[in-house]
């Protein structure tokens, strides 16, 4: 099922911030670009580990424990120690806040 | 549960499980059961929980697995010692057992039943209750019961063991009896988020002999169970034993059992652990070798499906000279279901002339299911004979095919290869009335795959 | 081995690599390891502000991370790790052409034998003294087709996108306390480009001193094997025998692009007082082989795992361990290899020796991922005990995922036989000569896999190991 969730309110991702939440059981993260927000599973494709827990770089997505590396846009692996994509959700920023999209 | 290591709060500390608990429930024993019981609730406190920090829980969380909140003690159902009266799943498994030289049944870790050939009880062979025992052999239980064998510094799960085991059984073979049958133990569980405790306690003096086959087992159970066995097993000088034990609880169960076995001098202590059944299933086994001489054959067989998670962690410890042990545990992993094996063989610096084995085979019956294998070796004498292995495969399509081209269906095939691979652990241990039992229920499971 | 050679005669026990030249440097840091410690080393290399960041990011994740608790003992390393230089300058530039190199660094080098294997053996050389590369030349042919053999300082410098494209990809700072430590501090390591299709017909060498005492030495190398290619690089290390501690922390990133080969030699050859602690990680993409020779012979722990990241359909990875424990040594090495494609294979093969109160351990990882269709991985671990003092360890982790996957593990530990010591003995040979034979044998598959010359050395080192170990 296509839902649209709110997740967040915009004044709660600025630019170049990480924040994690829970849609429903499952954790989420959510990256503002520069103003593009994105949001992914909280899970580290490696270990399992918090992803919001790291940091960006740019685009990229780097996992504080080990420094696995994602494009937050695609979700694509971008640096070892991962080797698999995390999985990535469409995002609405609408009036209200920030809507992603959990298929 | 209490997970915050910042604070001093002991953690898995409920509303079921704490010291007003422990003391409430030995409030009726003699003294130094009660003191070994708040002993083991003190240990209890001070372990931490394990976590996957933990080499030996790296792969099973238990955060994930066990709600130790979510239990309650069980009700205390007073069975009638009547056969006829039996729950149908209980009925079934003891109808199946062949001819024993002893039987003990129970239900919701109490025990209501025990015969033992007659003559054996001449001869002082004990088969009873460790509730019962704790009036009639006292000095036995002072001696062996979670002292020495498998004492509550042991482990989180074995300190809950020791503070909360409810009932369980003693059997205690004098200096040169052997017993040509085996005993056969049956154990049920009906009651469901309830946490049971339970003690098998098997002392083998010099050159006796005893085999003992363990089953428990349950239908489905609605909310979690924690099923919790410490088995300590000793064999003394020459003697001769096999441990089976069956786990074939329903969807629900949470199995943990600690196993330790002590092999003394040109002993031969033996055992076969079947895992079937459980939601969660972990299995301790570590087998002391601790005369020379001495030998233990460890077997284990697990097949998994639905999200079945098994873990068994084993170790062989060579302690004295010339002894040796061979450990042979296969499983097959069909839909989501997992398996951990961990196995260590450690050959300490006074144990020259080792002989010391360990295989874990895996097979994978489904794209979802998975297979951690982590057979370690530490060795600190140079005489030895060591060697571990470990495989995780798929079906061999080769012997398929071949079977297939003999008409047989590919369901047939597949079946027929699952039960020669698993059969090979069972062909090492022909108990009578084991390899059957056992076969009767992977071929249940495999019908429904 | 000439005929009835014994182990007296290959003279065995001294360390022959354990002199010691005049101390000379230009410049070193105070003792210990500070944020100025890293702005200085920084600063001595001219570097972009991004690696100084970098620096200074990883000096943050390395203080953030435990001292690991598995492995070998590490109780005593951080009183070790307050007490080293983490960097020493050993002289002003790096030269390219020999007889520029000062005249006591070019002694030791010319001691350990380099610039004859430079002539005889060898596509390039570089050697690192201290903390720095002192020398790096490229046979011309190679040069005119491309390869870039460069000291990691030149390639930040004079490749600096192509440096920067790769640089802590394959061994990010967080991967591990070490590696978090050695992105601080690096100083020296080579920086290597084999461009597409080019095959080098002779290894490149890469040769590691420590001459100064308390001395940690961070070197950090990037490869990239550019499709196609073939190349085949070698690195040795020594240091002279002090009774204090030393540090070694190298990072070793390769990447081996499609239809690539490459392999990577190590002959770890340090001092008995030297932690060698060292990340190596290969990331292999389609068709791509990787293989790593990996001999530990030194070094009082050495903890190193080299890996393959099989990223690519059809990858192959290969890593090929031999340890050898002496009296007070402990190795703890393995390898790792990950699945992360269809159809890829690997294979690790670990050969232990341990002698004394020696103890060697094998580590390893095979993990297949979900997908990895018809992956197969196969391991072997063989060790052998000289002592009854002597300890050997094996924990191989094997994590499958994919059903249609194929993983084995093997290991044997077994006594030097005395069946085969008797036999030997029977036929004419001393104890020792016997015994030299068998250990031999045993590491053998390896040897035979070295350049001549490195297969000849690493026979000449077993035998002097040898020496006093019957009775």
């Amino acid at each position: 099922m296509a839902e649209w969730i709110k997740v967040a309110t915009l004044e709660e991702c600025p630019p170049g911030s990480l924040r994690s939440t829970m849609v429903g059981i499952d954790p989420v993260v959510i990256a503002n670009v520069d103003g593009t927000v994105y949001a992914a599973v909280d899970r580290c494709s490696h270990e399992d580990l918090p992803l919001s827990d790291g940091e960006m770089e740019g685009a990229n997505l780097v996992c504080t424990y080990h420094g696995a590396r994602f494009d937050i846009t695609t979700g694509a692996p971008r640096g070892l120690p991962a080797v698999k994509p995390i999985k990535t959700f469409p995002v609405e920023v609408r009036e209200d806040g920030i809507y992603i999209q959990k298929g | 549960m209490p997970m915050d290591t910042t604070t001093m709060d002991p953690e898995g500390v409920t509303e079921t499980l704490n010291r007003e608990k422990v003391q409430a429930y030995s409030g009726p024993e003699p003294e130094w059961l009660k003191e070994r019981r708040s002993h083991a609730w003190e240990v209890y406190e001070k372990t931490p929980m394990p976590t996957t920090r933990l080499e030996e829980w790296r792969y099973t969380d238990l955060k994930k697995k066990l709600d130790l909140d979510g239990l309650a003690w069980p009700e205390v159902t007073e069975c009638a010692d009547d056969f006829d009266a039996c729950p149908d799943g209980l009925r079934d498994a003891m109808e199946a057992d062949r001819a024993a030289a002893g039987h003990v049944w129970g239900i919701d870790g109490l025990v209501f039943h025990i015969d033992l050939e007659e003559d054996l009880q001449q001869k002082g062979v004990v088969l009873t209750s460790t509730r019962r025992a704790v009036d009639s052999h006292p000095d036995l239980l002072k001696q062996y019961l979670a002292t020495e064998t498998l004492p509550p510094e042991s482990g989180k799960f074995e300190a809950l063991n020791a503070s909360f085991w409810t009932d369980g059984i003693l059997l205690y073979v004098p200096s040169g009896v052997r017993l040509d049958l085996p005993i056969r133990v049956t154990r049920w569980v009906s009651q469901t988020g309830v946490a049971l405790f339970s003690r098998t306690l098997v002392i083998a003096e010099p050159g006796s002999q005893v085999s003992l086959v363990d089953e428990i087992l349950s239908d489905d159970l609605e909310s979690q169970t924690l099923v919790s066995d410490a088995v300590e097993v000793v064999a003394k000088d020459g003697a001769q034993v096999q441990y089976v034990s069956l786990q074939r609880l329903g969807h629900g169960a949470f199995y943990q059992s600690s196993q330790r076995t002590l092999a003394q001098r040109d002993s031969t202590l033996d055992t076969l652990n079947v895992s079937m059944g459980a939601s969660t299933s972990r299995v301790d086994l570590n087998a002391q070798l601790l005369g020379p001489g001495a030998n233990s054959d460890m077997l284990g067989l697990y097949f998994g499906d639905d999200t079945q998670h098994f873990d068994h962690n084993t170790s062989q410890d060579h302690v004295a000279p010339n002894t040796s042990s061979d450990l042979l545990y296969k499983g097959a992993l069909d839909n989501e279901s997992r398996s951990v094996f961990r196995g260590i063989i450690r050959v300490h610096p006074k144990g020259q002339k080792t002989d010391a084995y360990q295989t874990n085979r895996n097979l994978l019956l489904s794209d979802n299911a998975r297979a951690d294998s982590l057979p370690n070796l530490e060795i600190q004498a140079d005489d030895v004979r060591c060697s571990h292995g470990a495989t995780v495969g798929q079906l061999d399509a080769e012997s398929r095919f071949y079977l297939m081209s003999r008409g047989l269906t590919r369901e047939q095939a597949e079946r027929l290869v699952v039960m020669g691979f698993l059969g090979e652990v069972l062909s090492r241990l022909p108990l009578g009335g084991v390899v059957e039992k056992v076969t009767n229920v992977i071929e249940e499971k495999l019908r429904q795959v | 081995m000439p005929e009835n050679e014994t182990l007296q005669d290959l003279g065995l026990d001294e360390y022959k690599y354990g002199f010691v030249d005049e101390e000379k440097h230009v410049f070193r840091t105070q003792p210990g390891l500070t944020e100025e410690v890293v702005r200085q080393i920084s600063a001595q290399k001219e570097e972009p502000e991004w690696m100084l960041e970098f620096r200074l990011k990883a000096l943050d994740i390395y203080n953030s991370k435990p001292m690991p608790t598995w492995g070998g003992d590490l109780s005593s390393l951080n009183r070790v790790l307050d007490d080293i230089y983490y960097y020493v300058r050993p002289q002003d530039k790096m030269e390219h052409d020999w007889d520029d190199v000062p005249e006591n660094i070019k002694t030791t080098f010319e001691r350990l034998g380099i610039p004859e294997a430079e002539q005889k053996i060898l596509a390039g050389v570089g050697a690192q003294y201290e903390s720095e590369m002192v020398y790096h030349s490229l046979k011309q042919e190679w040069e005119e087709k491309g390869v870039i053999f460069d000291s990691i300082e030149e390639g930040l410098k004079n490749h600096p996108e192509l440096f920067r494209q790769y640089f802590g990809t394959v061994v990010p700072s967080e991967d591990n306390k070490f590696s978090a430590m050695n992105s601080a501090v690096w100083s020296g390591g080579s920086f290597v480009y084999i461009p597409k299709g080019v095959e080098l017909e002779t290894p490149l060498q890469a040769y590691f001193r420590v001459n100064q005492e308390r001395m940690g030495q961070f070197e950090r190398t990037l490869i990239i094997a550019d499709e196609g290619s073939h190349a085949h690089y070698i690195e040795g290390c020594t240091a002279p025998v002090y009774s204090t501690e030393s540090f070694h922390s190298g990072v070793i990133e390769i990447v081996v692009h499609q239809n690539a080969r490459f392999r990577y030699t190590t002959i770890q050859n340090w001092s008995n007082n030297m932690y060698n602690l060292v990340t190596q990680r290969a990331m292999v993409h389609e068709n791509a082989s990787m293989e790593w020779l990996d001999g530990n012979l030194g070094s009082k722990l050495t903890m190193k795992y080299p890996s393959c990241f099989l990223v690519g359909e059809g990858a192959h990875g290969e890593i090929l361990s031999i340890a050898y424990a002496g009296n007070g040594q402990h190795h703890d090495t393995g390898g790792k290899v990950v699945h992360a494609a269809p159809r890829t294979t690997s294979s690790i093969v670990s050969k232990s020796i341990s002698r004394g109160t020696g103890r060697s351990s094998y580590r390893g990882l095979c993990k297949v991922y979900e997908g990895a269709k018809h992956a197969k991985s196969n391991v072997e671990c063989d060790a052998l005990l000289i002592n009854d003092t002597s300890r050997t360890d094996t924990y191989p982790y094997i994590e499958i995922d994919e059903r249609d996957a194929n993983v084995g593990h093997e290991a044997t530990v077994s006594k030097v036989g005395e069946e085969q010591l008797f036999y030997l003995m029977s036929r004419g040979m001393s104890e020792e000569e016997a015994m030299a034979l068998i250990v031999r044998g045993f590491i053998e598959p390896i040897a035979k896999e070295l350049p001549l010359e490195y297969a000849v050395e690493l026979n000449r080192l077993i035998d002097l190991e040898m020496e006093g170990s019957v009775g």
